[in-house]
Protein backbone atom coordinates (compact mmCIF):
# COMPACT_ATOMS: atom_id res chain seq x y z
CA UNK A 1 0.00 0.00 0.00
CA UNK A 2 1.17 3.33 -0.71
CA UNK A 3 -0.19 6.93 0.40
CA UNK A 4 1.85 10.33 -0.23
CA UNK A 5 2.90 11.46 3.43
CA UNK A 6 2.11 15.16 4.49
CA UNK A 7 4.47 15.87 7.67
CA UNK A 8 4.10 19.41 8.47
CA UNK A 9 6.27 21.90 9.90
CA UNK A 10 6.36 20.55 13.86
CA UNK A 11 7.50 17.15 12.43
CA UNK A 12 10.48 18.19 11.47
CA UNK A 13 11.39 19.90 14.60
CA UNK A 14 9.33 20.04 18.44
CA UNK A 15 8.02 16.16 17.55
CA UNK A 16 10.91 14.68 15.44
CA UNK A 17 9.90 11.73 18.34
CA UNK A 18 6.51 11.60 16.30
CA UNK A 19 8.19 11.55 12.86
CA UNK A 20 10.86 8.77 14.08
CA UNK A 21 8.23 6.33 15.65
CA UNK A 22 5.72 7.22 12.54
CA UNK A 23 8.50 6.03 10.51
CA UNK A 24 9.63 2.73 12.51
CA UNK A 25 5.47 2.02 12.57
CA UNK A 26 4.37 2.38 9.05
CA UNK A 27 7.58 -0.10 7.99
CA UNK A 28 6.82 -2.66 10.23
CA UNK A 29 3.01 -2.45 8.98
CA UNK A 30 4.75 -2.45 5.36
CA UNK A 31 2.81 0.69 4.13
CA UNK A 32 4.75 2.95 2.50
CA UNK A 33 4.85 6.46 3.04
CA UNK A 34 5.76 8.79 0.09
CA UNK A 35 6.62 12.12 1.33
CA UNK A 36 4.64 14.91 -0.68
CA UNK A 37 7.43 16.36 -2.70
CA UNK A 38 8.38 19.58 -1.69
CA UNK A 39 5.71 19.95 0.77
CA UNK A 40 5.18 23.55 2.02
CA UNK A 41 3.92 24.95 5.47
CA UNK A 42 -0.26 24.78 5.92
CA UNK A 43 -0.42 28.10 7.43
CA UNK A 44 -1.96 26.40 10.58
CA UNK A 45 -4.30 29.01 12.76
CA UNK A 46 -2.00 32.44 11.96
CA UNK A 47 -3.11 31.88 8.13
CA UNK A 48 -7.20 31.74 8.63
CA UNK A 49 -6.96 34.16 11.70
CA UNK A 50 -5.69 36.86 9.44
CA UNK A 51 -6.34 36.03 6.14
CA UNK A 52 -9.00 33.19 5.70
CA UNK A 53 -7.84 33.62 1.34
CA UNK A 54 -4.67 32.08 2.61
CA UNK A 55 -6.00 29.62 4.89
CA UNK A 56 -7.36 27.82 1.91
CA UNK A 57 -4.51 28.67 -0.71
CA UNK A 58 -1.33 27.82 1.21
CA UNK A 59 -3.05 24.07 1.90
CA UNK A 60 -4.33 24.28 -1.66
CA UNK A 61 -0.50 23.42 -3.01
CA UNK A 62 0.19 20.66 -1.13
CA UNK A 63 -3.39 19.18 -2.57
CA UNK A 64 -1.93 20.17 -5.75
CA UNK A 65 1.48 18.19 -5.25
CA UNK A 66 -0.42 15.13 -3.74
CA UNK A 67 -2.69 15.28 -6.64
CA UNK A 68 0.52 14.70 -9.40
CA UNK A 69 2.05 12.00 -7.46
CA UNK A 70 -1.76 10.51 -7.58
CA UNK A 71 -1.91 9.45 -4.32
CA UNK A 72 -3.92 9.79 -0.92
CA UNK A 73 -3.20 11.58 1.87
CA UNK A 74 -2.19 11.11 5.10
CA UNK A 75 -1.77 13.44 7.93
CA UNK A 76 -0.16 12.56 11.23
CA UNK A 77 -1.04 16.47 12.47
CA UNK A 78 -4.46 17.20 13.75
CA UNK A 79 -4.15 21.04 12.81
CA UNK A 80 -2.69 20.41 9.12
CA UNK A 81 -5.43 17.81 8.28
CA UNK A 82 -7.63 20.08 9.65
CA UNK A 83 -6.43 22.86 7.23
CA UNK A 84 -6.00 20.39 4.35
CA UNK A 85 -9.64 19.33 4.75
CA UNK A 86 -10.80 23.15 4.94
CA UNK A 87 -8.94 23.92 1.92
CA UNK A 88 -10.09 21.17 -0.15
CA UNK A 89 -13.99 21.70 0.86
CA UNK A 90 -13.25 25.40 -0.53
CA UNK A 91 -11.84 24.12 -3.56
CA UNK A 92 -14.47 21.64 -4.39
CA UNK A 93 -16.94 24.57 -4.01
CA UNK A 94 -15.09 26.90 -5.98
CA UNK A 95 -15.03 29.80 -3.65
CA UNK A 96 -11.78 30.89 -4.76
CA UNK A 97 -8.87 30.78 -7.41
CA UNK A 98 -6.16 28.33 -6.73
CA UNK A 99 -2.75 29.46 -8.16
CA UNK A 100 -2.08 25.61 -8.56
CA UNK A 101 -4.10 23.17 -10.67
CA UNK A 102 -5.91 20.71 -8.23
CA UNK A 103 -9.26 19.05 -8.06
CA UNK A 104 -9.43 18.50 -4.45
CA UNK A 105 -10.79 14.96 -5.26
CA UNK A 106 -7.98 13.21 -2.95
CA UNK A 107 -8.87 11.32 0.09
CA UNK A 108 -7.46 12.92 3.15
CA UNK A 109 -7.00 10.93 6.08
CA UNK A 110 -5.57 11.42 9.28
CA UNK A 111 -3.95 9.12 10.47
CA UNK A 112 -5.29 7.89 13.79
CA UNK A 113 -8.91 6.94 11.66
CA UNK A 114 -6.65 5.83 8.78
CA UNK A 115 -4.88 2.92 11.58
CA UNK A 116 -8.29 2.97 13.38
CA UNK A 117 -10.00 0.87 10.47
CA UNK A 118 -11.11 -2.78 11.21
CA UNK A 119 -8.17 -4.01 9.32
CA UNK A 120 -5.63 -2.04 10.12
CA UNK A 121 -5.99 -2.71 13.69
CA UNK A 122 -5.94 -6.85 12.93
CA UNK A 123 -3.00 -5.89 10.93
CA UNK A 124 -1.83 -4.21 14.27
CA UNK A 125 -2.59 -6.88 16.92
CA UNK A 126 -0.83 -9.26 14.80
CA UNK A 127 2.06 -7.07 14.78
CA UNK A 128 2.33 -7.02 18.06
CA UNK A 129 5.22 -8.97 20.00
CA UNK A 130 5.20 -7.21 23.60
CA UNK A 131 1.39 -5.91 24.73
CA UNK A 132 1.74 -3.30 26.83
CA UNK A 133 0.36 -4.99 29.53
CA UNK A 134 -1.69 -3.45 32.70
CA UNK A 135 -0.39 0.09 30.99
CA UNK A 136 -3.33 2.62 32.27
CA UNK A 137 -4.37 5.28 29.40
CA UNK A 138 -5.85 8.03 28.54
CA UNK A 139 -6.24 9.05 25.03
CA UNK A 140 -6.36 12.82 24.35
CA UNK A 141 -7.70 13.52 20.71
CA UNK A 142 -7.74 17.58 20.84
CA UNK A 143 -10.09 19.81 18.67
CA UNK A 144 -8.41 19.99 15.08
CA UNK A 145 -8.95 16.74 14.48
CA UNK A 146 -12.45 15.81 15.60
CA UNK A 147 -13.77 19.35 15.24
CA UNK A 148 -16.11 20.92 13.23
CA UNK A 149 -17.23 17.78 12.02
CA UNK A 150 -18.52 18.83 9.08
CA UNK A 151 -14.86 19.48 8.05
CA UNK A 152 -13.14 16.53 9.65
CA UNK A 153 -16.05 14.09 9.03
CA UNK A 154 -15.75 12.44 12.60
CA UNK A 155 -19.38 11.62 13.68
CA UNK A 156 -18.58 10.98 17.11
CA UNK A 157 -17.00 13.65 17.81
CA UNK A 158 -17.97 13.83 21.28
CA UNK A 159 -16.40 10.66 22.41
CA UNK A 160 -13.87 10.03 19.72
CA UNK A 161 -12.61 6.06 19.62
CA UNK A 162 -9.82 5.72 16.81
CA UNK A 163 -6.96 6.41 19.63
CA UNK A 164 -8.71 3.99 22.04
CA UNK A 165 -8.58 1.25 19.53
CA UNK A 166 -5.36 1.78 18.71
CA UNK A 167 -4.02 1.94 21.90
CA UNK A 168 -6.20 -1.02 22.87
CA UNK A 169 -4.41 -2.98 20.49
CA UNK A 170 -1.32 -2.36 21.55
CA UNK A 171 -2.83 -4.39 24.66
CA UNK A 172 -2.89 -1.36 27.05
CA UNK A 173 -5.39 -0.44 29.80
CA UNK A 174 -7.64 2.37 28.26
CA UNK A 175 -9.80 4.19 30.38
CA UNK A 176 -12.84 6.17 29.31
CA UNK A 177 -12.83 10.46 30.76
CA UNK A 178 -14.61 13.25 29.78
CA UNK A 179 -12.05 15.32 28.04
CA UNK A 180 -10.91 13.67 25.10
CA UNK A 181 -11.83 16.98 23.29
CA UNK A 182 -11.32 19.36 25.23
CA UNK A 183 -8.43 22.54 24.35
CA UNK A 184 -5.55 22.20 25.21
CA UNK A 185 -4.64 26.14 24.52
CA UNK A 186 -2.82 25.49 21.58
CA UNK A 187 -0.38 28.65 20.85
CA UNK A 188 -2.01 30.76 22.89
CA UNK A 189 0.44 30.01 25.96
CA UNK A 190 3.43 31.59 24.00
CA UNK A 191 1.74 35.01 23.89
CA UNK A 192 -1.05 34.64 26.65
CA UNK A 193 0.91 31.96 29.51
CA UNK A 194 -1.69 32.28 32.09
CA UNK A 195 -4.74 31.17 29.72
CA UNK A 196 -2.93 27.91 27.85
CA UNK A 197 -1.23 26.73 31.30
CA UNK A 198 -4.87 26.83 32.86
CA UNK A 199 -6.33 24.87 30.19
CA UNK A 200 -3.55 22.22 30.46
CA UNK A 201 -3.56 21.92 34.14
CA UNK A 202 -6.95 20.89 34.06
CA UNK A 203 -6.62 18.20 32.09
CA UNK A 204 -3.34 16.64 33.85
CA UNK A 205 -5.69 17.10 36.64
CA UNK A 206 -8.39 15.21 35.10
CA UNK A 207 -6.08 12.77 33.71
CA UNK A 208 -4.86 11.99 36.91
CA UNK A 209 -8.11 11.91 38.61
CA UNK A 210 -9.70 9.01 35.98
CA UNK A 211 -6.57 6.95 36.96
CA UNK A 212 -4.43 7.23 34.45
CA UNK A 213 -0.48 6.64 34.49
CA UNK A 214 0.34 8.30 30.99
CA UNK A 215 -1.60 10.28 27.95
CA UNK A 216 -1.76 9.40 24.16
CA UNK A 217 -2.13 11.84 21.73
CA UNK A 218 -1.70 12.42 18.11
CA UNK A 219 -1.39 16.13 17.93
CA UNK A 220 2.10 17.77 18.30
CA UNK A 221 1.03 20.84 19.55
CA UNK A 222 -1.21 18.74 22.21
CA UNK A 223 2.28 16.85 23.30
CA UNK A 224 3.81 19.88 23.91
CA UNK A 225 1.86 21.75 26.05
CA UNK A 226 0.89 18.76 27.95
CA UNK A 227 4.30 17.40 28.24
CA UNK A 228 6.11 20.92 28.75
CA UNK A 229 4.01 22.38 31.06
CA UNK A 230 5.41 19.47 33.97
CA UNK A 231 8.71 20.59 33.98
CA UNK A 232 9.78 20.90 37.22
CA UNK A 233 6.07 20.70 38.58
CA UNK A 234 6.80 18.74 42.15
CA UNK A 235 3.17 16.49 41.52
CA UNK A 236 3.42 13.00 40.12
CA UNK A 237 4.16 13.27 36.33
CA UNK A 238 2.30 11.52 33.70
CA UNK A 239 4.34 10.94 30.25
CA UNK A 240 2.61 12.19 27.02
CA UNK A 241 3.25 9.78 24.45
CA UNK A 242 2.37 9.75 20.69
CA UNK A 243 0.40 6.98 19.76
CA UNK A 244 3.11 5.65 17.11
CA UNK A 245 5.36 5.68 20.14
CA UNK A 246 3.39 3.16 21.65
CA UNK A 247 3.16 1.23 18.42
CA UNK A 248 6.60 0.56 17.85
CA UNK A 249 7.45 0.24 21.66
CA UNK A 250 4.74 -3.13 21.57
CA UNK A 251 5.97 -3.91 18.03
CA UNK A 252 9.73 -4.65 19.09
CA UNK A 253 10.37 -7.55 22.03
CA UNK A 254 13.03 -4.87 23.44
CA UNK A 255 12.36 -1.32 23.16
CA UNK A 256 14.90 1.26 23.69
CA UNK A 257 15.20 4.43 26.45
CA UNK A 258 16.55 6.54 23.91
CA UNK A 259 13.30 6.72 21.95
CA UNK A 260 12.13 8.54 24.86
CA UNK A 261 14.83 11.29 25.46
CA UNK A 262 13.25 14.38 23.73
CA UNK A 263 10.20 13.83 26.36
CA UNK A 264 10.16 16.16 29.39
CA UNK A 265 8.37 14.01 31.32
CA UNK A 266 10.17 11.00 31.20
CA UNK A 267 8.68 7.85 30.80
CA UNK A 268 11.23 5.31 31.15
CA UNK A 269 10.55 4.65 34.80
CA UNK A 270 6.91 4.24 34.33
CA UNK A 271 7.90 1.85 31.83
CA UNK A 272 10.60 -0.53 33.54
CA UNK A 273 8.16 -0.49 36.70
CA UNK A 274 5.48 -2.51 34.07
CA UNK A 275 8.79 -4.16 32.76
CA UNK A 276 8.32 -2.70 28.89
CA UNK A 277 11.58 -1.54 28.80
CA UNK B 1 -21.14 52.71 56.94
CA UNK B 2 -24.46 53.39 54.75
CA UNK B 3 -27.83 53.11 56.27
CA UNK B 4 -30.38 50.89 54.96
CA UNK B 5 -32.07 53.37 53.30
CA UNK B 6 -28.88 54.82 51.50
CA UNK B 7 -28.36 51.11 50.45
CA UNK B 8 -31.73 50.14 48.77
CA UNK B 9 -31.59 53.54 47.31
CA UNK B 10 -28.10 52.98 45.58
CA UNK B 11 -29.39 49.38 44.25
CA UNK B 12 -32.39 51.13 43.05
CA UNK B 13 -30.52 53.76 41.20
CA UNK B 14 -27.73 52.53 39.73
CA UNK B 15 -25.75 55.73 38.51
CA UNK B 16 -25.53 55.37 34.94
CA UNK B 17 -21.64 54.77 34.29
CA UNK B 18 -22.40 54.55 30.41
CA UNK B 19 -24.12 56.10 27.99
CA UNK B 20 -26.99 53.97 26.67
CA UNK B 21 -26.66 52.58 23.54
CA UNK B 22 -29.17 52.33 20.83
CA UNK B 23 -30.72 49.21 19.46
CA UNK B 24 -31.70 48.98 15.95
CA UNK B 25 -30.37 52.40 15.13
CA UNK B 26 -27.87 51.06 12.25
CA UNK B 27 -29.80 48.50 10.61
CA UNK B 28 -28.60 45.53 8.80
CA UNK B 29 -25.61 46.39 7.25
CA UNK B 30 -23.33 44.72 8.99
CA UNK B 31 -24.99 41.69 9.88
CA UNK B 32 -25.89 41.05 6.16
CA UNK B 33 -22.15 41.63 5.43
CA UNK B 34 -20.81 39.60 8.27
CA UNK B 35 -23.56 36.51 6.64
CA UNK B 36 -22.93 37.05 3.20
CA UNK B 37 -19.16 37.09 4.01
CA UNK B 38 -18.91 33.79 6.29
CA UNK B 39 -22.10 31.74 5.22
CA UNK B 40 -22.74 31.85 8.73
CA UNK B 41 -26.50 32.31 10.32
CA UNK B 42 -26.43 34.97 12.77
CA UNK B 43 -30.05 35.97 12.38
CA UNK B 44 -31.19 32.31 13.60
CA UNK B 45 -29.08 32.96 17.11
CA UNK B 46 -31.93 32.61 19.61
CA UNK B 47 -29.30 33.79 22.62
CA UNK B 48 -29.75 30.42 24.35
CA UNK B 49 -25.49 30.86 25.62
CA UNK B 50 -24.75 27.23 24.59
CA UNK B 51 -21.96 28.54 22.63
CA UNK B 52 -20.73 30.35 25.76
CA UNK B 53 -20.90 27.51 27.93
CA UNK B 54 -18.94 25.52 25.82
CA UNK B 55 -16.14 27.60 25.42
CA UNK B 56 -12.79 27.12 27.18
CA UNK B 57 -11.71 30.48 27.47
CA UNK B 58 -15.02 32.39 27.73
CA UNK B 59 -14.10 33.77 31.25
CA UNK B 60 -10.66 35.40 29.44
CA UNK B 61 -13.33 37.52 27.15
CA UNK B 62 -15.21 41.06 27.58
CA UNK B 63 -17.78 40.25 24.92
CA UNK B 64 -18.85 36.37 25.27
CA UNK B 65 -19.26 34.57 22.08
CA UNK B 66 -23.21 34.44 22.28
CA UNK B 67 -22.98 38.75 23.21
CA UNK B 68 -20.66 38.86 20.14
CA UNK B 69 -22.94 36.96 17.75
CA UNK B 70 -25.94 39.62 19.07
CA UNK B 71 -23.59 42.29 18.68
CA UNK B 72 -23.33 41.54 14.82
CA UNK B 73 -26.97 41.51 14.92
CA UNK B 74 -26.82 44.97 16.29
CA UNK B 75 -24.46 46.02 14.09
CA UNK B 76 -22.11 47.27 16.66
CA UNK B 77 -18.89 46.61 14.84
CA UNK B 78 -16.08 48.94 16.55
CA UNK B 79 -17.29 47.10 19.98
CA UNK B 80 -16.03 43.89 18.26
CA UNK B 81 -13.08 44.71 16.43
CA UNK B 82 -11.83 46.57 20.03
CA UNK B 83 -13.08 43.59 21.74
CA UNK B 84 -9.96 40.94 23.67
CA UNK B 85 -13.07 38.21 22.56
CA UNK B 86 -11.50 38.05 18.91
CA UNK B 87 -7.60 37.04 19.53
CA UNK B 88 -8.08 35.01 23.00
CA UNK B 89 -10.52 32.46 20.53
CA UNK B 90 -8.62 29.86 19.57
CA UNK B 91 -11.10 28.23 17.00
CA UNK B 92 -11.35 24.93 18.55
CA UNK B 93 -14.74 25.23 17.36
CA UNK B 94 -16.78 23.99 20.44
CA UNK B 95 -19.47 26.98 20.17
CA UNK B 96 -20.11 26.12 16.05
CA UNK B 97 -20.36 22.51 16.89
CA UNK B 98 -22.46 23.04 19.87
CA UNK B 99 -24.63 25.73 18.75
CA UNK B 100 -28.48 24.36 18.15
CA UNK B 101 -29.40 26.38 15.54
CA UNK B 102 -26.23 25.92 13.33
CA UNK B 103 -24.95 29.41 13.92
CA UNK B 104 -21.13 29.33 12.95
CA UNK B 105 -20.43 31.55 15.92
CA UNK B 106 -16.71 30.43 15.40
CA UNK B 107 -16.77 31.16 12.29
CA UNK B 108 -18.17 34.80 12.27
CA UNK B 109 -15.13 35.40 15.17
CA UNK B 110 -12.53 34.15 12.78
CA UNK B 111 -14.01 36.64 10.26
CA UNK B 112 -14.36 39.30 12.93
CA UNK B 113 -10.29 38.99 13.47
CA UNK B 114 -9.88 38.92 9.57
CA UNK B 115 -11.52 42.03 9.46
CA UNK B 116 -9.89 43.41 12.47
CA UNK B 117 -6.67 42.77 11.33
CA UNK B 118 -6.98 44.56 8.33
CA UNK B 119 -8.31 47.71 9.95
CA UNK B 120 -6.63 50.83 12.17
CA UNK B 121 -7.78 49.44 14.84
CA UNK B 122 -5.24 48.23 17.76
CA UNK B 123 -5.85 44.52 18.81
CA UNK B 124 -6.87 44.78 22.81
CA UNK B 125 -4.56 41.51 22.73
CA UNK B 126 -1.45 42.69 20.87
CA UNK B 127 0.73 39.88 21.57
CA UNK B 128 -1.37 37.31 20.26
CA UNK B 129 -1.99 39.48 16.82
CA UNK B 130 1.78 39.44 16.71
CA UNK B 131 2.28 36.07 17.03
CA UNK B 132 0.30 35.41 14.11
CA UNK B 133 1.49 38.20 12.56
CA UNK B 134 5.14 36.58 12.83
CA UNK B 135 4.18 33.29 11.93
CA UNK B 136 3.09 34.27 8.84
CA UNK B 137 6.20 36.50 8.18
CA UNK B 138 8.40 33.14 8.61
CA UNK B 139 5.93 30.88 6.82
CA UNK B 140 6.59 33.58 4.31
CA UNK B 141 10.45 33.90 3.92
CA UNK B 142 10.62 29.99 3.55
CA UNK B 143 7.77 28.36 2.96
CA UNK B 144 8.13 26.58 6.32
CA UNK B 145 7.69 27.49 9.76
CA UNK B 146 10.59 26.61 11.71
CA UNK B 147 9.75 27.22 15.31
CA UNK B 148 13.29 28.11 16.80
CA UNK B 149 13.19 30.71 13.99
CA UNK B 150 9.61 31.41 14.72
CA UNK B 151 10.39 32.12 18.24
CA UNK B 152 13.72 34.09 17.93
CA UNK B 153 11.29 36.34 15.79
CA UNK B 154 8.47 37.09 17.95
CA UNK B 155 11.23 37.76 20.96
CA UNK B 156 12.52 40.51 18.62
CA UNK B 157 9.19 42.14 18.05
CA UNK B 158 8.95 45.40 19.84
CA UNK B 159 7.96 44.99 23.58
CA UNK B 160 7.56 41.42 23.58
CA UNK B 161 11.12 40.55 25.12
CA UNK B 162 10.71 43.45 27.30
CA UNK B 163 7.11 42.21 28.93
CA UNK B 164 8.87 38.62 29.42
CA UNK B 165 11.45 39.92 30.54
CA UNK B 166 9.80 42.45 33.19
CA UNK B 167 7.04 39.52 34.23
CA UNK B 168 9.90 37.30 34.78
CA UNK B 169 9.53 34.90 32.37
CA UNK B 170 11.97 35.38 30.27
CA UNK B 171 15.14 33.11 32.02
CA UNK B 172 12.46 30.33 32.51
CA UNK B 173 11.75 30.44 28.59
CA UNK B 174 15.39 31.03 27.89
CA UNK B 175 16.26 27.57 29.95
CA UNK B 176 13.18 26.15 28.63
CA UNK B 177 14.79 26.93 25.12
CA UNK B 178 18.06 25.71 25.45
CA UNK B 179 16.60 22.11 26.76
CA UNK B 180 14.23 21.70 23.32
CA UNK B 181 17.64 22.82 21.52
CA UNK B 182 19.99 19.98 23.73
CA UNK B 183 16.55 17.58 22.82
CA UNK B 184 17.51 17.97 19.28
CA UNK B 185 13.48 19.50 19.44
CA UNK B 186 14.26 23.20 17.88
CA UNK B 187 16.57 23.29 15.16
CA UNK B 188 18.50 26.41 14.39
CA UNK B 189 18.15 25.36 11.12
CA UNK B 190 15.30 25.51 8.11
CA UNK B 191 14.78 23.14 5.57
CA UNK B 192 13.21 25.62 2.72
CA UNK B 193 10.30 25.05 0.16
CA UNK B 194 11.35 25.76 -2.75
CA UNK B 195 7.62 27.43 -3.16
CA UNK B 196 8.52 30.69 -1.41
CA UNK B 197 8.07 32.61 -4.97
CA UNK B 198 4.75 31.02 -5.69
CA UNK B 199 3.70 31.56 -1.89
CA UNK B 200 4.79 35.25 -2.21
CA UNK B 201 2.92 35.82 -5.13
CA UNK B 202 -0.27 34.56 -3.75
CA UNK B 203 0.49 37.24 -0.85
CA UNK B 204 0.72 39.96 -3.22
CA UNK B 205 -2.39 38.77 -5.14
CA UNK B 206 -3.89 38.53 -1.85
CA UNK B 207 -3.35 42.24 -1.01
CA UNK B 208 -5.17 42.87 -4.44
CA UNK B 209 -2.60 43.82 -6.48
CA UNK B 210 -1.75 42.45 -9.91
CA UNK B 211 1.66 40.38 -10.40
S1 LIG C 1 -25.33 28.59 20.82
FE1 LIG C 1 -26.06 29.45 18.89
S2 LIG C 1 -28.19 30.05 19.28
FE2 LIG C 1 -27.22 29.72 21.27
S3 LIG C 1 -26.49 31.76 21.88
FE3 LIG C 1 -24.78 30.75 20.83
S4 LIG C 1 -24.97 31.39 18.71
FE4 LIG C 1 -26.93 31.84 19.68
S1 LIG D 1 -13.94 28.73 18.81
FE1 LIG D 1 -13.42 30.48 20.10
S2 LIG D 1 -15.36 31.28 20.84
FE2 LIG D 1 -15.76 29.24 20.02
S3 LIG D 1 -15.64 27.91 21.81
FE3 LIG D 1 -13.60 27.93 20.87
S4 LIG D 1 -12.47 29.58 21.90
FE4 LIG D 1 -14.65 29.85 22.37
Amino acid sequence: MKLSFYPGCSLEGMAVDYARSIDAVFKALDIDLVEIDDWSCCGATAAHSLSEAMSVILPARNLSAAEQMGLDIVSPCANCFNRLRFSQQMIQKRVLDIPWPVTGDLKIHDMTRFLAEPPMIKKIEKRVLKPLKGLKLVCYYGCQMVRPPRITGYTDYENPQTLDRISAATGAQVIDWSYKATCCGASIGIARREIGDSLTKRLLDKARQAGAEAIVVSCPLCQSNLDMIQKGRLERPIPIFYFTELLRLSFSDRGNPKWFKTHFTNPVQLLKTKSLL
Amino acid sequence: MNTLAEDQKSVNQPKPTKKRKLIGDRGDYFLNRIEGETGANVSACYQCERCTNACPVSHFMDIKPHQAVRYVQLGWREDLLKSSTIWVCLSCEMCTTYCPNEVGVAEVINHLRNIAAHSSITPKEKNLAVFHQTFLEVLRKSGRVNEFQLMNAYYLKPNILHEKIKSGSFKEELLLGLTLLRKGRLKPFTSRSKAIKDIQKAYIQARGEIV
